[in-house]
């Protein structure tokens, strides 16, 4: 194999030997290069360093109350709507699909009724003339008598001509 | 990362990892797929954070954001990538911001003040002398700081190769370089490392 330290190509190679990450097949081949170049072999030794030296890093603990922090932050940014709606969620997922079939019905059957809804307009006509006054009606022959005489004592001149 | 899970969508066959097929089910208002992605993912994200900019407090706040981000995309989610490749690219993202805009002044704080708050357990011995923990923690200071000093895209990488063991091809998306250039990248970080923490093997 190429010497990963001169072409470059096979440096993750070497990382992976260090790291212990290569299979059985890789790892016996570089391992027969490592013992032919001092170069890789002092790489290879000093990468292992490193990488004990990195393990004994540990993270410190985390707050016990990550989650809680996290959650409120998610529902402090949800809408006001979605708030104020949530302890409804359930019953809207499971009512909506049914409320709509109902809807539906509700509308089918309307349309099918809607002729009879049509024929009862009429009565209501006739209510007004029953509630007309024989006063009235008398009224009305007095005024129409009224105007015919004053139609009368207009001389025809002053009549506009059309 | 391994689980996959066959999915159909939309009649393209396409092949998902487990959290992008959980990711989807938030998506569909899935709030228990949220519980347990940010349960399997919570502490690889903090201990990323926390080793990229070397702060706790600073560490929890970034990852807080980088789950409400994931929340809060949801709705435009599309798995085209790898749920991690997202997840640390935001991860990612969020550190370089927060170490260029200063927020952390990590340099300007005592090492000692974070390294007090980690458990006990990482020290082997039961009762450890105080010389034998004054050495390790010297040690650990030396490690933290040779990290630290690395260029911040060297750094991330380096962190996400030993720590989080993505692939090169995976460290490339979330960095958005070639696969050949995070190798390289990688390389000189760990030659690097190799030098200035050589005096401890």
């Amino acid at each position: 194999m190429n010497c990963p330290l001169e072409s470059g190509g096979n440096a993750g190679h070497l990382l992976d030997y260090a790291a212990g990450k290569l299979k059985a097949e890789a790892r016996a081949q570089m391992e027969r290069h490592i013992a032919g170049c001092p170069a890789c072999r002092a790489f290879a030794g000093g990468q292992q360093a490193v990488w004990r030296a990195l393990d004994a890093w540990e993270p410190a603990a985390v707050s016990m109350d990550f989650d809680r922090r996290l959650y409120a932050r998610i529902d402090q940014q949800a809408s006001w709507w979605t708030r104020l709606t949530r302890p409804l969620d359930p019953l809207f997922r499971h009512a909506l699909p049914i409320g709509a079939a109902a809807g539906v019905v509700l509308v089918a059957g309307l349309l099918m009724n809607r002729p009879a809804a049509i024929a009862v307009a009429p009565v209501e006509e006739s209510a007004q003339v029953e509630t007309l006054q024989p006063e009235q009606v008398e009224h009305a022959l007095d005024d129409i008598e009224m105007l015919r005489e004053l139609n009368q004592m207009v001389p025809d001149h002053a009549a506009p001509k059309m | 990362m391994d689980e996959r899970v066959n999915t159909d969508m939309g009649g393209l066959a396409a092949t998902l990892d487990f959290d992008a097929e959980l990711m989807l089910r938030v998506k569909d208002g899935d709030g228990a797929s949220f519980a347990v992605l940010l349960e399997k993912h919570r502490l690889p994200v903090i201990h990323f954070l926390y080793r990229m900019v070397q702060n706790q407090a600073v560490a929890e706040e970034l990852a807080q954001e980088v789950f409400l981000r994931v929340y809060r995309s949801r709705e435009s989610y599309q798995p085209t990538a790898k749920f991690t490749t997202w997840l640390f690219r935001i991860a990612t993202h969020l550190a370089l911001n927060s170490l260029r805009d200063g927020k952390n002044r990590r340099l300007e704080q005592p090492l000692e003040d974070d390294s007090a708050e980690t458990p006990v357990r990482q020290v082997p011995d039961q009762r450890p002398s105080v010389e034998q923990t004054m050495v390790h923690q010297a040690r650990l200071d030396e490690i933290r700081r040779a990290v630290a000093m690395l260029p911040e895209k060297q750094r991330a990488a380096v962190l996400m190769h030993k720590y989080q063991e993505m692939e090169y091809s995976q460290i490339a998306k979330v960095l958005n370089c070639s696969e050949s250039a995070i190798k390289s990248l990688l390389f000189r970080a760990y030659e690097t490392l190799r030098a200035r923490l050589a005096h401890l093997a």
